[in-house]
């Protein structure tokens, strides 16, 4: 590597370094990504802080928040990898504007068409972890538990009904609107 | 006429092996598989939808059929009557039963607990 190159890569890799060191590592989304919509990222980041809390405490209610933690934190990686970013641009879209730079969100799209039955397994996962801690919050009579866990069910369902079809229709707009050369 | 003898008895034996098994489903069982694995989406009330439609009087009623509910494409086009053995299906496969359902659920594989599932879901009415 040039000398240059090496100090150039050793300043953005101490930017990163302190970036993170002031961000921390509970949020929920990496610097070098396509964002997504800030009121998903807050729902992302409450179930996962809640889960959290949850995962401290001894007991059954504990180690099902543990599990539900450990499949949560993968699927929403996921989502914001490439699933849910292309909804940054509805409100564009809706004003009408498409620009070549929205490339990236056909890319985005096609892989969401792509793994449409995994990213439904991971779903699947999600309610199956969130039930448990249903079940371990009902016996422990933790009705706050149980009634976050449903919510965050219901969330999973808000996926597969609205946002990732979204995603679909705005990879499918987009590739009719943009240049042939995409 | 021994081995008509021996046909007859292996029948019988058959027969009775597989009426025990219907026989040996257990709702109570399978309201503890309902809590575990169906509660967090669905309820045993009436009128009762949450994030799936309520479970209450499922068997014998069309699929897509529940007021209030808003269902898949998939599952309003079905055209199933969930009776014992097509809930059986159902359940041990949900996308392949019905391609396309919104049911975030990946099976239940166990036949036995399918049975005592369904045996529960049969005392909802």
């Amino acid at each position: 590597m040039h000398p240059r190159s090496s100090k150039l890569f050793a300043l953005m890799a101490l930017s990163a370094a302190g970036w993170m060191s002031l961000h921390g590592p509970a949020r929920t989304q990496p610097a070098d990504v396509h964002p997504i919509p800030q009121s998903l990222r807050v729902e992302h980041d409450e179930t996962i802080e809640r889960l959290t809390m949850l995962a401290k405490r001894a007991g059954p209610v504990g180690a099902e928040a543990r599990a539900a933690l450990v499949v949560f934190k993968r699927h929403a990686a996921r989502e914001q990898e490439f699933i849910l970013p292309p909804l940054t641009l509805l409100p564009l879209l809706a004003d009408g504007k498409v620009t070549p730079d929205m490339a990236w969100a056909v890319t985005m799209a096609d892989r969401v068409k792509a793994e449409r039955e995994q990213i439904f397994e991971e779903h699947t996962q999600v309610t199956d972890v969130l039930n448990a801690l249903v079940v371990a919050a009902t016996r422990a009579h933790d009705k706050d538990a149980a009634e976050f866990a449903e919510a965050a069910a219901a969330d999973s369902l808000n996926d597969i009904e609205l946002l990732e079809p979204t995603v679909l229709l705005i990879g499918d707009y987009l590739r009719a609107r943009l240049p042939a050369a995409h | 006429m021994s081995g008509l003898f021996t046909r007859a008895l292996v029948a019988v034996t058959l027969a009775s092996v597989l009426s025990g098994a219907a026989y040996a489903a257990d709702p109570a069982a399978g309201k503890s598989v309902f809590q575990s694995t169906c509660g967090i989406c669905h309820s045993a009330q009436p009128g009762a939808n949450k994030i799936g439609p309520t479970l209450f009087g499922v068997v014998g009623r069309k699929t897509g059929s529940v007021p209030g509910y808003t269902y898949s494409p998939q599952n309003l086009a079905a055209n199933l009557t969930w009776d014992p053995a097509t809930l059986d299906k159902y359940l041990e496969a949900p996308r392949a039963t019905i391609p396309g359902t919104k049911m975030t659920y990946a099976g239940l594989k166990d036949p036995a607990k399918r049975a005592d599932l369904i045996a529960y879901l049969e005392t909802l009415k």
